[in-house]
């Protein structure tokens, strides 16, 4: 992959990905990420919360709410618009470079 | 609390507190969730993913502040480290020393700037005096022997300049925080760990006949530090973990410069990893962007 171009990591990009669909909690964004994915990506709990972490800092998502659950605090994540764009622009250019492979031959 | 859940809190707490605080129980209740039922211990790689995601957000939470300062405080710790650990197996011959020392090391580490310079000033005079076998603030019987830390004599292969030195960083260095005048964050209490492991003898490693031995349990904590040090500075792309390393660089080369003729191959790879440590820490931060969130 070309470096210095506005690529993101695979794991980010599908969270980003699952994103999408709507807020969703920690577990739930594990559970799409997996799916999504066939199960070829699946972070672990520490990794995934560091994504989370950076996505958030850099406002790429953002906290939805926050709700409690058995007595423990769940938040709910969100993808802004700016994270919306990134996704967008990463998925075109993964797939004009996909295009270079994949289109029928002479065409 | 079933087991898992014990195991996998223990695990929490590779996290800085004020994360745990905030989303230990959040982490807990997704790591619960996404186990296997009946299971009891955590799988391999979440026991990975949380001890890498806690060092990770332990070293995003210090690089905070001024880079410049923080970074002196930290090489000035990290010198006060190794001045304290220098007296430690002598503590029973000079137990108001090594007591003084350790009363720097914890105004220095909590950030007591205006405290920790006349302690640690006071104690440079006294350390200074006797690497060079003089007597000063108070009569000192020469040479002061070691306990079960160490089988050599204090500063046996010191001289007054190598200990000045050191002490004259940490002086300096709290000197130019103190004129800041700004508050200085306090540091993290495994230091205390460090001067233990760095007061060690270790075991024997080196030919009987070497004139200047190298303790191997600082050789180990001095490259383990440094190697979170190059961590830092990789994730953080922040030079504060450069000037650190860079500090106690030259204290330790300033000594291993004093020691040139008995320097062995041992030594040699020793301070060329130190150095290589320094300049990692120094080039971490401008690598290569992987991606625009890295």
């Amino acid at each position: 992959m070309p470096r210095g171009t506005s690529e993101v990591s695979e794991p980010m990009y599908f969270v980003l990905a699952a994103l999408r669909a709507g807020p969703l909690h920690g577990h739930a964004i594990s559970k799409s990420i997996k799916e999504l994915s066939g199960g070829r990506v699946q972070p672990s709990v520490g990794t995934l919360y560091g994504i989370l972490e950076r996505l958030n800092e850099r406002g790429v998502i953002t906290v939805d709410r926050e709700e409690t659950v058995n007595g423990r605090n769940r938040r709910y994540f969100r993808i802004t618009d700016e994270g919306a764009a990134l996704v967008e622009a990463e998925a075109r250019r993964m797939q004009e470079a996909a295009s270079l492979v994949l289109r029928p031959s002479g065409a | 609390m079933t087991a898992l859940e014990r195991r996998y809190r223990r695990l929490l707490l590779a996290y800085p507190r004020k994360y745990r605080a905030a989303h230990g129980d959040e982490l807990l209740d997704v790591l619960l969730e996404s186990a296997a039922p009946g299971r009891s211990f955590p799988e391999l790689r979440e026991t990975w993913g949380l001890l890498l995601g806690g060092v990770r957000s332990r070293i995003i939470h210090q690089a905070r502040g001024s880079a410049w300062a923080d970074g002196l405080h930290l090489g000035v710790t990290a010198v006060a480290v190794a001045n304290l650990a220098v007296l430690l197996p002598y503590a029973g011959s000079l137990p108001l020393w090594t007591a003084l020392s350790a009363l720097a090391l914890l105004a220095t580490l909590r950030g007591w700037v205006r405290t920790a310079i006349p302690l640690t000033g006071v104690v440079a005079v006294k350390a200074v005096a006797l690497a060079g076998g003089w007597q000063a603030l108070g009569i000192t019987l020469l040479p002061v022997s070691p306990s079960a830390l160490t089988h050599q004599m204090l500063f046996q292969f010191g001289s007054p300049l190598t200990v000045a030195t050191g002490y004259t960083v940490v002086v300096s260095g709290l000197l130019a925080l103190a004129w800041r005048r700004r508050p200085v964050r306090a540091r993290s209490w495994w230091w205390w760990a460090v001067v233990v492991a760095a007061a060690w003898a270790g075991p024997s490693w080196m030919p009987d006949d070497t004139t200047y031995p190298l303790s191997l349990s600082r050789v180990a904590v001095e490259i383990a530090v440094c190697g979170l040090a190059v961590m830092g500075a990789y994730l953080a792309r922040d030079l504060r973990w450069a000037l650190a390393s860079g500090l106690y660089l030259l204290v330790t080369s300033a000594e291993l410069v004093l020691h040139k003729e008995e320097l062995t191959r041992q030594h040699l790879a020793y301070w060329g990893l130190l150095i290589l440590l320094t300049l990692a820490c120094a080039f971490a931060p401008f690598r290569q962007r992987r991606h625009c969130l890295d």
